[in-house]
């Protein structure tokens, strides 16, 4: 590989551009693709079997050939209410994982870039928040305040818009009452139950980074069960 | 999990290569059966074999090494190496898992 090559993955690795690696196994050429740029060289004629690799998000070497395709497709957006300790942890989990998050919280002691370095902490209401960040069905929501004010605003906003993952934190008292605001705002059966609550794998822990734990192991296999 | 865009081992590649070390990247890039590591799995290897990353659950790691050593001894542009199950009576380098994997090794210059 050139260095040149190296170098603009990592430019499209950091500013979060898709993109996929493409390398002739023979000679050890290699060349970035991007989607809805041309290949060059003898690399062209391999266009359409490197967008369907690129599509199917796969790795693998393309039939009959010699060249190797790796995608690296934008991370899942994962969206967590409330900027308290237990997502310190789960902050420091997902960067080794998929994961791309955002924190909301509306309480200005607790979203501080002090607590979060290098975190995107957005300092309003989720309703003002939501504004600001595009979700979809790949979106996942964790709320961890326990507040109604700030968590119901958050989880509504996520059964809407279908988000494939959604948890909310609180002991089963919690939860039952928090699932009769949102039958009495109109959510169906079905959408609340499709809310993790109390949220998280049962591991047994109590502390912050357990709980964390509990909560991305779930996340995870969420994010596999889904397609 | 697919490949990461948070992924350090190529930032790490780049990183050796400005302090003048001289960089293999491994890749798997094909596996049969029960592998440990998935397609795309990286390690990188410098002329004095320091690694970091993996290739599979440290079975193979240690020859990975040594071929990419004499890469660059050899200035060979790249090359491609299978391994296979390991014979649990034989002191060879293999898979105890069963599975197969294809490793395809680069030098970046």
């Amino acid at each position: 590989m050139n260095i040149k090559t190296l170098e603009q993955i990592i430019k499209n690795k950091s500013s979060k551009v898709e993109f996929a690696i493409v390398t002739n196994l023979q000679n050890g050429e290699s060349q970035v693709f991007e989607p809805g740029k041309k290949l060059s060289g003898d690399f062209d004629k391999f266009q359409k079997e490197v967008e369907n690799f690129f599509k199917s998000k796969k790795n693998g070497i393309i039939e009959n050939s010699d060249i190797f395709v790796e995608t690296y497709i934008r991370p899942i957006k994962v969206i967590i209410i409330g900027a308290v300790h237990i997502a310190q942890y789960l902050v420091d989990f997902a960067k080794s994982l998929n994961f791309e998050i955002s924190v909301i919280d509306p309480r200005g002691y607790f979203a501080t870039s002090q607590r979060f370095p290098d975190l995107k902490i957005i300092n309003k209401w989720p309703d003002e928040a939501f504004k600001e960040i595009e979700t979809n069905e790949n979106t996942a929501l964790i709320a961890l305040t326990h507040d109604p004010k700030i968590d119901d605003p958050a989880l509504q906003h996520a059964l809407n818009k279908k988000f494939y993952y959604i948890g909310a934190l609180g002991s089963k008292k919690t939860h039952e009452n928090r699932c009769q605001r949102l039958k009495e705002a109109g959510f169906t059966d079905k959408q609340i139950n499709s809310i993790h609550g109390p949220i998280g794998i049962k591991l047994g822990g109590k502390s912050a980074p357990e709980i964390a734990l509990s909560i991305i192991a779930q996340l995870v296999s969420a994010t596999y069960n889904k397609k | 999990m697919r490949n990461s865009f948070d992924e350090k081992i190529l930032d790490e590649a780049l990183d050796w290569i400005k302090t003048n070390q001289k960089v293999v990247l491994a890749t798997v890039i094909q596996t049969w059966g029960s592998s440990p590591r998935q397609v795309g799995s990286r390690m990188i290897v410098n002329e004095n074999g320091d690694f970091s990353g993996s290739v599979s659950g440290g079975c193979v790691e240690t020859a990975v090494v040594r071929e990419c050593i004499d890469l660059i001894k050899e200035n060979k542009p790249c090359k491609k190496i299978e391994f296979k199950v390991s014979n649990e009576s034989a002191w060879e380098v293999g898979l105890a898992c069963g599975g197969e994997i294809a490793v395809y090794l680069e030098q970046v210059n």
